[in-house]
């Protein structure tokens, strides 16, 4: 490795990552529009991207600084961008082409404040791209996510159920209500719109389903369905198919936070690194978590 | 006005596993010219815009027992719809292979030109007519084509083929029209506009610029057919973007900007299973040159009865 900057003025971040796919599915997870503005936050411990709409749901993707070969960070305080996120995605997608690896540089501030980013592993076919970086906006709520009692009122369930019953609430639509209750553990996701369908997750009958449960009082909230939505529409394949869990969990005053995992794992390509049970290293995920406002009113279900 | 042949094995492979898929890609109608020696398929040659495709292939090539007639010089071309025609091409493939592994398919497929009058109608039409024996079936298909071009169309048809054939000074050889074809795929999300530069020193660089992003892939030392030049040594730390700048300015390379789309049609010629394939800048800017090379099979020598090239118009000379 060769990367100490002799340049005039050393950048804030210089990181390398070999698995570029997985970058694009932690970051396409909080995609749910074709235009959206994200803010992007490099820190000591990593970078984070963060998305918002309408004041009501936040996403954010973190992408420790362990899931980088090589993390570089000199900057003072907290450097903030703004850029946008389908530019951003559809680019580090040039990066990923299939039976190539792909080792990429990422560095910010390019001479004109840029986020660059170039390929590094073979010198003779390279990809570069500089992206125009925005002041950011500031975030317009701020997501404070509190515990709401004593014992956290949380579960978990596989992201494939989760994401099977939200696509299913679109009939009904408009306003979901979510329920927890103790006796019996369960979960209920309601939705009255168009129609009434009630989906019960009911813990014990089915651990496959519903991983873990934590719940001391009943309580219920009502969240629009298409802030819901969001938080599922675009859950990575790869979660999926490693047969991840989402954590979903009821904070102070409602505020709903649903949690994925996202692989970042070096490439699927046969590793002589790789140890013999074949399980990646669990440092190499990324996080990626929703914050959803419930709707104030509870007796309007209009949208 | 005559024409008849029958397709070869050969011809029906290629056209049916290579070209027709490649071709259509280029676009639905394409003109069917036809000539005492060869047969052209050619696409945009006289509507001036989009990407123009010429291939050309010698009548042995596709044909046995060739004959054609028309009071201009033997040549006769028409517009025909590539989809159909590899349709029937196809299910002729099928009724064909009917005989099983045994016996000869040779002079079993028969295309000629006829005029008919189709029901419902009171005009004979033209078409190209194909006509497969099968075991135990004969079957027909006919494909309809637009009115033979007139003689001043078929020259203005010519005068564009031969205008068509200018070669660039340089050439450059991609290394893998699959992984740029990846590339290139995954760029036209970003822009609508492509920055190609080629340079004497064997650099292909293409790139999509916006306001918010620029986004390139660079291939270096890359073969050189044509004009070369050896790259200077102190630039290799530039990047991709200053080292072509700077080559454009030594007068050691081009560049001109095409659409996205058409560098991506150009690409799915890789369905033609070329063996190799070149990029070049006509002088002037004219336009975007890809020439795609055939090897007789199991050489490394081209194939002189078989070419396929692609002519990009040029948006914005560099």
């Amino acid at each position: 490795m060769s990367s100490s900057a002799i340049d005039a003025e050393a950048p804030d971040l210089v990181c390398q990552l070999d698995n570029v796919q997985g970058m694009v599915d932690a970051l396409s997870a909080v995609r749910w529009k074709r235009q959206q503005d994200a803010v992007i936050e490099l820190s000591e411990h990593g970078i984070v991207l963060i998305v918002e709409e309408s004041g009501c749901l936040q996403g954010k993707v973190y992408l420790k600084r362990e899931l980088f070969m090589q993390y570089e960070y000199t900057a003072q305080g907290r450097p903030r961008f703004g850029v946008s996120l389908g530019l951003f995605v559809d680019c580090l997608n040039t990066f990923s082409v299939p039976g190539h690896s792909s080792l990429i540089e990422i560095r910010y501030p390019g001479p004109d404040m840029e986020l660059l980013l170039k390929s590094v592993d073979s010198p003779d076919a390279s990809i570069y791209a500089e992206i125009r970086t925005k002041i950011p906006d500031t975030i317009s709520w701020d997501y404070n996510f509190e515990p709401a009692g004593s014992t956290p009122l949380s579960f978990t369930v596989k992201s494939a159920a989760l994401k099977e019953a939200i696509d299913d609430l679109e009939w009904p639509g408009s306003s979901i209500q979510i329920k927890l209750q103790p006796d019996p553990p369960s979960v209920t996701f309601k939705g009255e719109g168009h129609g009434d369908l009630q989906i019960d997750l009911m813990y014990y009958v089915n651990t496959d389903l519903l991983i873990a449960f934590n719940c001391d009082h009943e309580v219920s909230y009502r969240y629009k369905y298409k802030f819901l939505r969001a938080t599922t529409s675009n859950i990575p394949s790869s979660a999926i198919k490693e047969n991840r869990g989402s954590k979903l969990t009821i904070g102070r005053g409602g505020m709903l936070k649903v949690q994925h995992l996202v692989s970042v794992a070096r490439s699927s390509a046969p590793h002589p690194h790789i140890d013999s049970a074949g399980y990646q290293q669990p440092s190499r995920i990324a996080f990626v978590e929703f914050f959803v406002k419930p709707e104030e009113d509870e007796d309007t279900v209009n949208d | 006005m005559k024409f008849k042949a029958f397709l070869t094995e050969n011809g029906v492979n290629l056209l049916e596993r290579r070209f027709l898929p490649a071709l259509d890609k280029m676009g639905k109608i394409c003109h069917l010219f036809l000539t005492r020696d060869h047969a052209f398929f050619l696409h945009n040659l006289l509507s001036g815009d989009g990407i123009q495709c010429i291939a050309q292939f010698h009548k042995e090539t596709l044909f046995d027992d060739y004959r054609i007639s028309s009071q201009n010089e033997d040549r006769i071309a028409f517009a025909i719809d590539i989809s159909i025609l590899q349709r029937a091409v196809r299910s002729s493939v099928s009724i064909c292979s009917e005989f099983g592994g045994g016996g000869s398919t040779a002079n079993r497929l028969q295309i000629k030109l006829v005029k008919k009058l189709p029901p419902n109608c009171t005009q004979p039409m033209p078409f190209l007519t194909f006509e497969t024996k099968g075991y135990k079936s004969a079957v027909i298909q006919d494909i309809p084509i637009s009115k033979p071009l007139s003689r001043a169309q078929v020259l203005e048809l010519q005068t564009a083929l031969d205008m068509a054939q200018d070669l660039p000074q340089t050439l450059v050889q991609v290394p893998d029209l699959n992984q740029l074809q990846n590339y290139i795929d995954r760029m036209k999300h970003v822009g609508d506009l492509l920055n190609v530069f080629i340079s004497k020193y064997g650099d292909l660089h293409v790139q999509v610029a916006t306001t918010l992003i620029r986004l390139g892939t660079e291939f270096r030392k890359l073969p050189v057919i044509g004009e070369q030049a050896v790259a200077p040594s102190d630039e290799q730390h530039l990047s991709a973007q200053s080292r072509s700048e700077r080559a454009v300015l030594r007068g050691d390379a081009q560049s001109v900007q095409v659409s996205v789309k058409h560098f991506s049609k150009s690409l799915q010629c890789h369905l033609a299973k070329p063996d190799c394939a070149f990029y070049g800048i006509l002088p002037q800017s004219a336009c975007l040159t890809v020439i795609f090379q055939f090897f007789v099979p199991g050489t490394r020598q081209t194939d002189k009865s078989i070419s396929l090239h692609c002519r990009l118009p040029v948006i914005n000379p560099g």
